[in-house]
């Protein structure tokens, strides 16, 4: 872990270098990759997935598809764009699955399950649909990807549009709609401690 | 760009603050905001947030998940130990397996031409024995009707080194003047290979048996 923050990630003229060893196989190669990007990783899946203790698992998921698809990397784009594509991916796999597990199984004895359909039956007294409040979740959360990627991993719009497969312009709307929607959260809450 | 109101100016402050707008955008928020206090205050808040955000604690790795990331990326990498063996074999192989192929093809065909073409050619020249001392042979044996009896006819011939026959006595069979008067014109006419000494002709004796064969038809 702090090895982790003593290094940067690889610039472009090393990033080639790089690749060709992870392609060769250097378990060397692998361990710098993995003190570079195991933290700036497991905290955006940690910003992504719905439950907290599963983002060890999502990320080790990810590392594993990084090891078995190295070698389909065609260098297109960035390594490290390559990278947060593959834990975004991941990441919005797990969570689909998890909300979808939630909602068709109403009877799970699982707790969470239990309180999620409560919520559900709440959600349809108030003209709401499980589909639509699904709907709505999905959309924080394309919007929350952004903010993260842009506040707190710095990435660029060209970047961000790379990762998540969208226009730039669709970044930027994005970017809008989600530090508009914390603005308003922030003030809420510090009238509130007014 | 003009800005027509406060609300329109302010849903560009996202881009502001990234730098991402125009500089003519940009030019006319910063007139905007020399004389709209509200707006200013809105920026304001923006910049507060986006400072915050970047402030915010990085979730980070625990050394125990560390440790598992190591050890999985390690299990992984050796279990494609094998699977690397193959490809490195493949590359290898790869480039040399149409030569060689084509390599084995022709030596199969030259190998089936090879024995294609048949019995090895007879050499005209006549070998020379190995043998140190030969005994006469028969080249050609001068086709001569004459009735053995029931008795075989052997006989032994004294051949020079020229291959001619110089005599010969019948040691048994028949002895009839006919029978000798044909024998002495077969012995003339016949021709035989001389003995040979140390690779030199010379005299020797030759045991020749005759016997009448019937054939029926």
């Amino acid at each position: 872990m702090d090895v982790a923050l003593d290094r940067t990630a690889p610039t472009v003229s090393d990033e080639a270098a790089l690749v060709t060893e992870l392609k060769a196989g250097s378990e060397e190669a692998f361990a710098y990759l993995l003190a570079i990007y195991q933290n700036p990783l497991f905290n955006l899946i940690s910003h992504m997935v719905t439950d907290q203790a599963e983002a060890s698992d999502v990320l080790q998921n990810v590392l594993l598809k990084i090891l078995r698809g190295i070698r389909q990397f065609n260098e297109r784009s960035s390594l490290k764009t390559w990278i947060y594509r593959i834990a975004v991916h991941e990441a919005s796999n797990h969570r689909r699955s998890w909300r979808r597990r939630l909602f068709h199984e109403p009877f799970s004895m699982d707790d969470e399950a239990l309180q999620v359909t409560a919520q559900t039956a709440m959600y349809k007294n108030n003209g709401e649909t499980p589909y639509s409040v699904y709907e709505q979740a999905e959309c924080q959360a394309q919007v929350k990807r952004a903010v993260v990627l842009r506040e707190m991993e710095g990435f660029s719009y060209e970047e961000i549009a790379e990762v998540l497969g969208i226009a730039e312009g669709t970044v930027k709307s994005r970017l809008r709609r989600g530090r508009e929607s914390l603005k308003r959260k922030l003030t809420a809450r510090l009238s509130r401690s007014l | 760009m003009i800005f027509e109101s406060c609300s329109e100016i302010r849903s560009y402050f996202s881009d502001y603050i990234d730098g991402a707008c125009s500089a003519e955008t940009r030019q006319s928020i910063r007139y905007h905001l020399s004389h709209c206090v509200p707006c200013t205050a809105e920026l304001e808040r923006y910049q507060e947030l986006q400072a915050g955000l970047h402030g915010l604690a990085r979730k980070q790795v625990s050394p125990e998940l560390a440790l598992r990331l190591r050890v999985e990326v390690s299990q992984e990498l050796h279990r494609r130990v094998f699977q690397r063996f193959m490809v490195r074999l493949e590359n290898v192989f790869r480039p040399v397996l149409f030569p060689s192929l084509g390599g084995v093809l022709v030596a199969l065909i030259c190998i089936g031409l090879m024995l294609g073409a048949g019995t090895p050619r007879v050499s005209n020249i006549p070998d020379v024995p190995l043998n140190l001392v030969t005994p006469p042979r028969i080249q050609v044996l001068a086709p001569m009707n004459f009735d053995t009896g029931n008795q075989p006819l052997v006989l032994v011939t004294y051949v020079n080194a020229q291959g001619r026959v110089t005599s010969y006595k019948i040691i048994s069979g028949q002895r009839s003047p006919v029978l000798m008067q044909r024998l002495d014109r077969m012995m003339y006419y016949s021709q035989f290979q001389p003995a040979m000494s140390f690779g030199q002709p010379t005299s020797g004796r030759l045991v020749l048996s005759f016997r009448r064969i019937t054939v029926r038809g």
